[in-house]
C-alpha cells in the first residue's frame, strides 16, 4: 500500500480512472441538458454560462454529450475486455493443462491466425457483416482481444504448472480442473489484470475509431469518435468542438495505461528497476 | 535454412489461403444474398435477379471463391459495383497513395521512436528521461486522427503551411504530393513512435547492464562510443521485429487517417465501398490489407532466420 501510494504515475492512473468512472456514473442521473435535444437556434454556440463547453452544429450542449459519451466509452472497454479475458482465460488455461496435445495445437494455430489480421480490419470485417452499431462493436473489439489474453494466459499458467506444489497437488489427487480453479487462476491473476487495463485503453482507442468512421456507435447514441467526424467540417468555425472530445479520448487511455504501468510495477517489484 | 525457408512461406500461403476463405465466407456466404445487400432495401426483385446475373452470383458458392482466389493472383478481380471500374486498376491507383504514406509514416516512426528512445535510456532517471517516457505516454494516448485533426488545425488553418486534405496526384510533381502526405504520416507515425520509443528505451537499458558493455568501457571506450557502437546495435534487435509488425499496423492505420485528410488512398477507399455496400470491392481490398500484414510478418521471421541462425528454429 505505502508502495502504491508512492507510485506517481500509478496514483495519476487511479485517480483519473476514478475521476472517469465518476463522470460515466453520474451521467446515468444527470447530464445538464438532454444529450439528443437539437435547439438550431444555439447552434454552434462557444463555451459559456449556459453551456459550459458550448453546442454542436445541432445546438446539442457539448458537456452532456461528452459524458454519456464517456460512459459509452467505458461500457464498450468494460464488454469488450470482459469477452476477449474471459474466453481467452478458459481458451488459454485449456490449451496450457493440454499442452502439446492437437486441442493445443488447434487453438494456438486458430488464434495466431486471428492476430494475423490487424485489428482495425477484423472489427471493420465484423461491422460490415453484423451492420454498424455499439453493441456490435463490442463484440467486434472483443474478438480480437481473445486471442491477447489467451496467449498470455497459456504462457503464465504453462510457468505455474511447472511450480513443485503444482506437482503436489496433482500427487495428492487434484483433478484437472480444480488445479486450474485453485493453484492455477489465483497466480495467473495479477498478470491478466495488469493486461485487462492495457486492452481498456485500447479498446477506448478502437471504439474511438470506428465512431469515427461510422461504424461504431450509432447516433443519436453519442460517442466520442463520432463527435470529432462531426467537428471536422466545422474546423476553422468552431475548432473547439474538435478539442473537446479528441481530449477525453486522450485522457481515458492515458489513465488506464498508467493504471496497468503502476500495476505491472507493483505486482512485479522485479520489473522496477528499469 | 532452406527448409526453414520453406516452412515458413509454407505457413504463409496457408494464412493466406484461411483468411481468403474466412473473407468470402463473411462477406459473400453468410449474410445471404449479396445482390440484395448491395442494392437495399428498395431493390425489386427483377433488378435484384439481374445483380446476381451481373455478378455469377448463381454459380455454386465454391466455384466462386475459387475464381476470386485466381484472380486475385491474375489481377482480375472483377468489376467494382459503385465504380463501374476493373477493381485490379482501382486498387493500382489508390496504392500510389497509401505506399508512399506509410513508407513515410514508417521512417518517421523509426527514427523518431529510436532517437529519442536511446536518448532516455542514456540519461536513464533524469529529468530528460522522464519527459520523453511522459510524452511517450501521451503518444500512445492520442489517436492517430485526433492528431491528424490537431494538425489541420495548426499548421493548415491557423498557420496556411500545409493543405488540409485532398491529394494533387504524382503527375503534379513531387513536392506538392509529398506535402499533402507529410501531415498525415506524422500523425500515422507519431502514436508509433511512442511504442517504439519505449521498446528502444527498455532493450537499451537491458544491453547496458550486459557484460559486454563493462568490457567495452574497461578497454577505454568512452560512454557516447559505447552507447553507439555496443549498446544501440544490440539493443536494436527487438526494436527492428516490432518495425516489421509495425508496417502492418501503419497499412491499417491508413485506413482511418486516409479518412482524415481526403486522401484518396486504400482505406478511404475502403470505407467508401463498405458505405457503399460494394461487396465485390470490400472483399478484395480486405484481403489485401490482410496479405500486407501477413506477407511482412513472414518476410520480418525470414531476415530474421538469415540474421540469426537460432530463431530458425524456435519461431517455425
Amino acid at each position: 500500500m505505502r508502495r502504491a501510494l508512492s507510485h506517481p504515475s500509478f496514483m495519476i492512473g487511479v485517480v483519473l480512472s476514478a475521476a472517469i468512472l465518476a463522470v460515466a456514473l453520474i451521467s446515468l442521473v444527470w447530464t445538464p441538458y438532454d444529450p439528443g435535444q437539437m435547439r438550431i437556434i444555439m447552434r454552434l454556440k462557444p463555451p459559456g454560462a449556459d453551456f459550459w463547453l458550448g453546442t454542436d452544429q445541432f445546438g446539442r450542449d457539448v458537456v452532456s454529450m461528452l459524458m454519456v459519451g464517456t460512459r459509452n466509452a467505458l461500457m464498450v472497454g468494460l464488454v469488450a475486455v470482459g469477452l476477449g479475458l474471459t474466453a481467452g482465460l478458459v481458451l488459454g488455461m485449456l490449451a496450457a493443462r493440454f499442452q502439446g496435445s492437437f486441442l493445443d495445437e488447434a487453438l494456438m494455430r486458430s488464434l495466431d491466425f486471428v492476430f494475423a489480421f490487424p485489428a482495425v480490419l477484423t472489427a471493420i470485417l465484423i461491422l460490415t457483416f453484423m451492420g454498424p452499431g455499439l453493441a456490435n462493436a463490442m463484440i467486434a473489439i472483443g474478438i480480437f482481444n481473445i486471442p491477447v489474453f489467451a496467449r498470455q494466459a497459456r504462457g503464465a499458467a504453462l510457468q505455474v504448472m511447472a511450480q513443485d506444489y503444482v506437482r503436489a497437488a496433482r500427487l495428492a489427487g487434484c483433478g484437472t480442473f480444480s488445479i486450474l480453479r485453485r493453484h492455477v487462476l489465483p497466480n495467473i491473476a495479477g498478470l491478466m489484470i495488469v493486461q485487462a487495463s492495457t486492452q481498456f485503453a485500447l479498446a477506448i482507442l478502437a471504439e474511438a475509431g470506428l465512431s469515427y468512421l461510422g461504424i461504431g456507435t450509432q447516433p443519436p447514441n453519442p460517442s466520442w469518435g463520432r463527435m470529432l467526424n462531426d467537428a471536422q467540417t466545422f474546423l476553422s468555425r468552431a475548432p473547439l468542438l474538435a478539442i473537446f472530445p479528441g481530449a477525453a479520448i486522450a485522457l481515458s487511455v492515458l489513465a488506464f495505461n498508467l493504471l496497468g504501468d503502476g500495476l505491472r510495477d507493483l505486482l512485479d517489484p522485479r520489473l522496477k528497476e528499469r | 535454412m532452406v527448409r526453414f525457408l520453406i516452412k515458413r512461406l509454407a505457413a504463409m500461403g496457408l494464412t493466406l489461403f484461411f483468411a481468403a476463405l474466412v473473407v468470402f465466407g463473411v462477406l459473400e456466404v453468410l449474410p445471404g444474398d449479396p445482390a440484395a445487400t448491395m442494392l437495399g432495401l428498395s431493390a425489386t426483385p427483377d433488378t435484384i435477379a439481374a445483380l446476381r446475373l451481373e455478378l455469377g452470383l448463381d454459380a455454386p458458392p465454391l466455384a466462386r471463391f475459387w475464381g476470386w482466389v485466381v484472380g486475385f493472383f491474375s489481377g482480375n478481380l472483377g468489376i467494382s459495383y459503385t465504380y463501374r471500374v476493373a477493381v485490379g486498376g482501382l486498387i493500382a491507383e489508390r496504392m500510389a497513395v497509401t505506399l508512399p504514406l506509410a513508407l513515410m509514416a514508417l521512417a518517421l516512426a523509426a527514427s523518431l521512436g529510436i532517437a529519442l528512445g536511446a536518448l532516455a535510456a542514456a540519461k536513464a532517471n533524469t529529468r530528460i528521461d522522464a519527459l520523453v517516457m511522459g510524452l511517450a505516454q501521451l503518444g500512445l494516448a492520442i489517436p492517430n486522427f485526433w492528431f491528424g485533426i490537431l494538425f489541420v488545425l495548426l499548421f493548415s488553418i491557423t498557420l496556411g503551411w500545409f493543405p488540409s486534405g485532398g491529394f494533387p496526384g504524382w503527375r503534379e510533381g513531387l513536392f506538392p504530393a509529398i506535402q499533402a502526405l507529410v501531415l498525415p504520416a506524422f500523425a500515422l507515425a507519431l502514436p508509433q513512435s511512442a511504442v517504439l520509443a519505449r521498446i528502444t528505451r527498455s532493450s537499451m537499458l537491458e544491453t547496458l547492464s550486459e557484460d559486454y558493455i563493462r568490457t567495452a568501457r574497461a578497454k577505454g571506450l568512452t560512454r557516447g562510443q559505447t552507447l553507439r557502437r555496443h549498446a544501440l546495435r544490440n539493443a536494436l534487435v527487438p526494436v527492428l521485429t516490432m518495425l516489421g509488425l509495425q508496417f502492418s499496423y501503419l497499412v491499417a492505420g491508413t485506413i482511418i487517417v486516409e479518412n482524415v485528410f481526403a486522401l484518396p488512398g486504400l482505406g478511404r477507399l475502403l470505407v467508401q465501398a463498405i458505405g457503399g455496400h460494394d461487396l465485390i470491392l470490400i472483399k478484395s481490398l480486405v484481403l489485401f490489407f490482410v496479405a500486407a500484414a501477413v506477407i511482412t510478418n513472414a518476410l520480418v521471421d525470414i531476415a530474421y532466420g538469415f540474421a540469426d541462425p537460432r530463431l530458425r528454429v524456435a519461431r517455425t
